[in-house]
Order: structure tokens, then sequence, then C-alpha cells
């Protein structure tokens, strides 16, 4: 890589973009949808991108700390689909007990993802292979327990409040994804369960050498990605009044996508949690903006797999410079 | 009883930044000709191989194949022109069977990508045949013992004409009665005109299969024998330099302090793990450098990684401060006080992606944290004084480890360790790749622990280095102990012959 062809001020240039591509490329993308159809920017259609965002965000949040260390979950929509079957349940069998129907569905989730990932950091087993496996057998169980038919959850009204109900004029699950990014962002950078996920992606020999709980560490981050599908599961439950085992398919691609959108490599080592959010905004922005602008649902799909592609492009690249 | 001239090197130099890696270095190798290349670690072995198979690039210098000079630094043009090397660690894909190693990337195909089977089996089997290599092409080369694995290394450079053949330490994984058999293969070679460049530190063996020895010492080639000539005497000398042997034994008497402070720190008695070593009795005491130096595969590696708990034990006890332990895992080892600097920084030490910072915190996190939590103020504060203490270059906490010289990475490991206050620091090979200045500086730092009153328990090849800083030294060979010696009463030829099994 030389500076040859760059004047000082056009490296000074490429050297803000380089790492802030994805901010940018966001703002860029408002700015364009904000020209085009003015709709965009107003505060309720803000509100609606983040409520419509909340629910891959809060997975996607999940998933950052289990991609970071160099694994994946493909099991995070059957989780979810299971997790609200459960709160359904047991909402009906306590008589509207939201505070147990919300236990009851984290503890299954937490349950699935302590067990898969025991199989990748004990067993040592591939978590691709793991967890692909898990999403056949979580969905299996799930439909094997709540049938194939939607399941109506009338009341209680403070349980339909998490997925719909607002607090001035900004939807609940908005707070709960807030809540899990904040969680997520004092998780990685203030304790020594972000800083060893990173380790352990990096160099996973040299985490453990280094006297790290390498297995501990993994295991825990798919039990952080089921609870973020636990919590998923309970807000969609909640928001369209139903719960159904066939939900969330084909949601976990949506939720990986939004993590490497994001920058952190599927190869470990590197990512963040801010990043990912912003990942996580960029397909809801497209989304958003593509249906204001009336575009048809086809070219949407393939506008959003460009994107996907492109970001990858950049990101194996990064604009590095030297001085 | 050698032919024409296959390869003539003439000149060559190569710099590394100030580093000089190879000095103005000829050499020839004639057809049926085995010529030995030695020299210690840093000599400029590796250098020259890496030019003559196209790895890098010569600063200075020309290399003639069949009377043609060649273009340098392109791996492809020297494979093409029948230089091929046979590398220590194994290049086959472990899972195929050995036909389809020996053609791995190229094989005969009838067009449209289709394989030609039994085109493919003839031309190996008239390969085999006409070297006299003993292989069943249809084995699974995982399932192979190792001398197995070199012949189909061997017969897979052939199969592209191979006319030279670079073999760097070949026999460093074999047992020895597997060394017989790759001898007899090296000979049938000979007797059809392939030239071989033969690395190696053991002296018999040297002695036995090479007819022409090339000395290599700070990157220069200072001796050029025929093998019967010379006498193994005349050949260790040469090896290691007399003169620079003399100085660097006399200013490391000085400092020297075998038993330290005479409070053993580390013993480990009877230690023995089942097809690695066994038998092994030692002492490391307090305020003393305790090396141990052997071959490559003499298992010394595998000896400290079960001191320090990475690896388990089968029999025998350790002893730390008057306890036996059984540490389970690293962290065990480290709660007991016990740093591990492991061999292979990049892939065992060192987070690359992560901030010189980070990595320096990484095994003593207990002191920065409060129930799980970072404490920035105090990680700073580690990380700071770290850099300063170990002269780590830039002074820059936050740049990625990756982005630092070989140098500095070493001393971010080694500081990781300081930052656990280890009372006994193993270290595998503590400046493997690091240039003078740091080898220095790193040295430095381990006379400084030592005279802290702490147990260092160093691995090394490099004889010069253990004469340099070594109190006692052991030696081992294939997993048994040799002896051990005080540093002062034994010559660094003793160590020497002691190690290549004399």
């Amino acid at each position: 890589m030389t500076t040859a062809h760059f004047s000082p001020r056009a490296n000074a240039v490429l050297a803000f973009f380089s790492g802030r591509l994805l901010p940018v490329t966001l703002v860029a993308i408002c700015v364009i949808f904000a020209l085009i159809e003015p709709a965009f920017l107003s505060p309720e259609n803000l509100i609606g991108i983040v409520h419509q965002v909340s629910i891959i965000g809060i997975m996607a949040v999940g998933m950052t700390f289990v991609i970071m260390t160099g694994g994946i979950d493909l099991s995070v929509g059957p989780v979810m689909a299971f997790a609200g079957v459960c709160a359904a349940y047991t909402l009906e069998a306590s008589g509207g007990n939201v505070g147990l129907a919300a236990l009851a569905a984290l503890t299954l989730a937490i349950s699935i993802g302590l067990f898969q990932g025991l199989c990748v950091a004990v067993l040592g087993l591939p978590s691709l292979v793991v967890t692909l496996a898990g999403m056949s057998i979580v969905r299996g169980t799930a439909l094997l327990t709540g049938g194939p038919d939607l399941h109506l959850i009338r009341g209680p009204e403070s349980f339909l409040f998490i997925g719909s109900g607002q607090i001035s004029g900004v939807p609940f699950s908005v707070f709960v994804f807030a809540a899990m990014i904040a969680v997520a962002i004092f998780l990685q950078y203030r304790t020594v369960f972000g800083l060893t996920v990173l380790a352990v992606g990096d160099n996973e020999r040299a985490a453990y050498l280094s006297g790290r709980r390498v297995r501990v560490v993994k295991a825990a981050t798919y039990v952080l990605c089921s609870f973020g599908a636990g919590v998923a599961g309970i807000v969609l439950a909640s928001q369209v009044h139903t719960a159904a085992s066939t939900y969330g398919a084909g949601i976990e691609l949506d939720v990986i996508a939004s993590v490497v959108i994001g920058g952190t490599s599927l190869m470990g080592g590197t990512g963040s949690v801010p990043r990912t959010v912003a990942g996580v905004f960029l397909i809801g922005i497209m989304n958003n903006g593509l249906a204001l602008m009336n575009v048809p649902i086809e070219m949407q799909l393939i506008a959003k797999g460009l994107i996907i592609v492109l970001a990858l492009a950049l990101a194996d690249r990064p604009w590095q410079f030297s001085r | 009883m050698t032919g024409a001239p296959l390869l003539r090197a003439r000149g060559l130099g190569k710099t590394f930044g100030t580093l000089v890696a190879l000095a103005d270095a000829s050499v020839e190798i004639r057809a049926g000709e085995v010529r030995s290349l030695v020299g210690a670690n840093g000599a400029g072995k590796s250098t020259l191989i890496k030019i003559l198979t196209g790895a890098i690039r010569p600063t200075t210098g020309e290399v003639e194949i069949g009377g043609e000079i060649v273009e340098t630094g392109r791996p492809a043009e020297m494979l093409a022109r029948g230089v091929a090397c046979i590398y220590q660690h194994s290049n086959l894909a472990p899972a195929m069977s050995v036909l389809d190693n020996i053609f791995l990337g190229r094989q005969p195909t009838r067009g449209l990508g289709l394989l030609d089977r039994p085109r493919q089996r003839r031309e190996a089997e008239a390969l085999i045949a006409r070297y006299e290599i003993d292989l069943d092409l249809d084995a699974t080369v995982a399932d192979l013992p190792t001398v197995k694995q070199k012949e189909v290394e061997i017969a897979k450079a052939l199969s592209l004409d191979a006319k030279i053949l670079l073999m760097d330490e070949p026999t460093a994984w074999l047992a020895h009665e597997e060394v017989a058999n790759l001898f007899r293969t090296i000979r049938t070679l000979k007797r059809n005109g392939v030239g071989i460049v033969y690395i190696s530190h053991i002296l018999d063996e040297i002695f036995e299969v090479c007819d022409t020895v090339t000395v290599l010492r700070d990157g220069r080639v200072v001796a050029d024998w025929n093998i019967a000539d010379i006498t193994r005497q005349q050949l260790l000398q040469k090896f290691i330099g007399e003169r620079l042997a003399a100085d660097a034994g006399a200013h490391a008497r000085r400092s020297r302090s075998a038993r330290g402070t005479g409070t053993v720190k580390l013993a480990v008695n009877h230690l023995g793990r089942k097809g690695l070593f066994e038998g092994i009795d030692f002492e490391v005491y307090a305020g003393e450098i305790f090396c141990i130096t052997g071959l490559i595969g003499s298992k010394r590696t595998e000896l400290v990684r079960s001191i320090f708990g990475a690896d388990r034990f089968d029999s025998g006890t350790i002893v730390i401060d008057g306890t036996e332990v059984r540490p389970r895992n690293p962290a065990d080892g480290i709660g007991r006080g016990v740093g591990f600097v492991p061999e292979d920084r990049h892939r065992d030490g060192l987070m690359l992606k992560m901030s010189v910072e980070q990595n320096l915190i990484m095994s003593a996190l207990g002191d920065v944290t409060d129930w799980g939590l970072m404490r920035r103020s105090r990680i700073a504060d580690m990380s700071r004084a770290a850099i300063a203490d170990l002269n780590i270059l830039p002074p820059e906490p936050h740049k990625e480890v990756a982005k630092l010289s070989g140098g500095n990475q070493q001393k971010v490991l080694i500081g990781k360790w300081l930052q656990i206050h280890p009372d006994i620091l193993l270290l595998d090979e503590p400046t493997v790749g690091v240039d003078v200045g740091a080898k220095a500086e790193i040295y430095t730092i381990l006379r400084k622990l030592k005279a802290e009153g702490r147990a260092i328990l160093v691995v090394s090849s490099d004889m010069e280095e253990v004469m340099t800083i070594a109190d006692r030294i052991m030696v081992m060979r294939s997993g048994r102990m040799v002896g051990i010696w005080d540093a002062d009463a034994v010559t660094q030829q003793e160590i020497v012959a002691y190690v290549g099994g004399e």
C-alpha cells in the first residue's frame, strides 16, 4: 500500500473514512431518502424504524458475541418462536401471570443456549453444525408442543404492552432494544467477559494459555445469544398478539447479516456491539426507505443482498493508507 | 563420485533493514551430491534455503541453474527448474491417499477437468520403482509413519522432475530406525543423479550420508569441505566459532550463579508422559536461569507445557515450594505463580488483532478488575509501566500488536507474563525470530528477574544463547534427559556433543 498517488489532504480524507465507512454510509442513505421522500424524516417514521428493527436488533446484539468468538448461532429463529409459544402457554396456564410467562420463556431460551454452548465449548463441535442441528431440534420440539397453529394471546394488558405499548409516544419495544444495547456495550467494554470474548476470537490457544476460562466464556456467548432470541420471542408474541412455533423462519439470516454488515468478522476477533447496531439500522432503513418509495419487494430483496456483499467487500479490504 | 554442477549460487546476500541475514554466500550443488548445510540458529541457513526456493529475493548475488542465470524471488520459477524443498513440517494433505498427495494440485486429466486415474497410477508406480521408494499408493497419509510421510514428500518432489532437493532437518521427527530408511532413499536418489542439500545439526548423520559440507556463520560461508577430509572436531569448531564461544563464555561466567539463592522453587521428579518423555528429574532454584537444550523433537516443549498445566502428565511429581502440585490447566499454573512464554508467539502467544495494552493485561486480569469489571485507570497504569520497563516500541498502548516488529511483539509476550509477577517463569525459545538488539534486551530482562530471586527455566536450541544466559544446563534427547551440568563446568562443544548424541 503506497501513498504516492495521494496528496496529504486526500490521504487525510481517506484516513477519516477508513473505519468510518458504515456510519458515513448510514448518513448518506438517510440523506438520499430524505431528499426523495421527505416523510422519511418525520418523527413517526423514525420511531417506526426503530420499532421495526427492534426484534432483529435484540437478537443481533446477542449474536455479536457469538460471532466475535469465531462461532455462529443459526438457531435463533426457532428459539425465538419456541420462547413465544412458551410464554403464551404459561400465560394461559397461570391465568395471565406476565412475570412467570417471561421467566419461563427466558429460562427455556437460556437452557437451549447453554446446551448448544456446552456442545461447542466442551465437546469442541463446530458451532455451525451444533446450531444447525439445534435449529432443527428446537423447531421440531416447538411444533411438538405448540402444533402448527397460531395461539392467540388475549391479555393481560401488561403483556401486550411489551410489544405494542408506548411511553410518551415511543414504543416500549424500543426501550427493550435500548436496554439490550446498553447491557451489551457494558459487557463488551467494561467486563473481563467482553475482553475474553475478543481474545478467544482472535487467538483461542493463546487465550487458553494466558489462563483465560475459554470454555466458560464460549458457552456463555451462546447463552447470551439465546437469551436475546428469548427476549425477541416475548416482544414478538406481544406485538402480534399471537405465538406460533413457525415464526421466525429465515430470520437468523437477517440477524447474522446485521452483525456482519456491522463489520464483525465471521472469523472472530473483531467487531463491536455499536457497529452491529449500525448494521441493524442500515438494513432497517433500507427496508423502510425503499418501502416508502414504493419499491417492489423483489427489488428490495435484491438491494439488500447487494448491500451485504458491498459491505463485506469493503470491510474485508479496510481502507488503510500508511502515513 | 559426483557429476556436473546443477546449481551455482554466487555472492548471495540478504539484508532485512539493518539486519544482515546473509552476506556473500556462495555454494555449488552437483548431480549425485549430498551437501550438508550447517550453522547455528541465525547463521543464515534458512535465508539461503528461502532464496533457493524462491521464497525471498536476495539483495545481492545470483543463482545459476543448468548454466543459466535464473530470476530469483519466484517460487514457481525455481520449482520449474527443478528445485524442491522438503520442509521440517509436513506439507501433505493428511486425509488423502499417497497417490493423490503425490499429484496434489496438478493431477493428470483427460481434459474438462476429469481425472485420468489410470495414468496417475502408472506415473506414480514408475516413479517409485525408479527411485526404489517403498510406498503403498492407496494408503491414507495420516496412517503412515513419519518416515513414510517424508518419502511421500520426496516422491511428490520427484514427480515434479526435481533435480535438487533441499531437506530441512528431515530426521527431526524420525525415530532411530526410521533414519536408516530415509538414508537408504537418499542414497538411491544420489545414484539417480539428484543433488541434495541436507540441513541437520546432528554430526553423526552428516558424516554418514553427506559428501560435502558448507558451514555458515553470521551469514557467511566459513568453510566448504569434502566430508572425507575433515574430522568431527574440525567441523564443530567451525560451526560454533572458537573465538566467539570463548568471548561469550568469559562474559557469561561473570554473572553466573548456579543454584541461585539455594532455595528450590520447582522440583520435577521422574516426570513422564506416555510416548513423549519419561524419567525427567531436575530442580530449578530461586535466582537462577536453568536452560533445557536439545534438538527439535527432543520433547522439551512438551515437558514445559506439562509443568505449566497446558498438558497432562502420566507419571512422576511436580513440587513447587515444597508442595506437590498437579496443575490441571494454565489458569491453575498461573494461580501457583507459574508463567509460560510459548515458542510460537503468533500461534500460541499473542492476540495479534488486539492492542498492546489488552495483550499485556491478559494473564493478570485479576489485578486490574473488581468482580469482573475492568478498572481503566489500573489497566492504564499497568500497561504504561510495562511499556516503559520493557522498552516496547512504539510506546503506544493502543497499537495493534500485529503492527509491531518481531522483537517488540516478543517483549509484549514476555511483558504479559511479568504482570503476574511469576515466581517461576518458563520460556520456550524466548528469542526465536527476534533481532540482535531485542535479543540483548530480553537477556537483560531475564537477568533482572533472576536478580529478583525468581526461578527461570529457558528452553533453547541456540547454543550461544544457552552459554550466554544459563547458570545450569540440562540436555534432552528423544524425550529423556542426558544430564545436567553447571554452565561453568562445561564447554559449548561438550554440550553440542551431548545434544547430538555422541
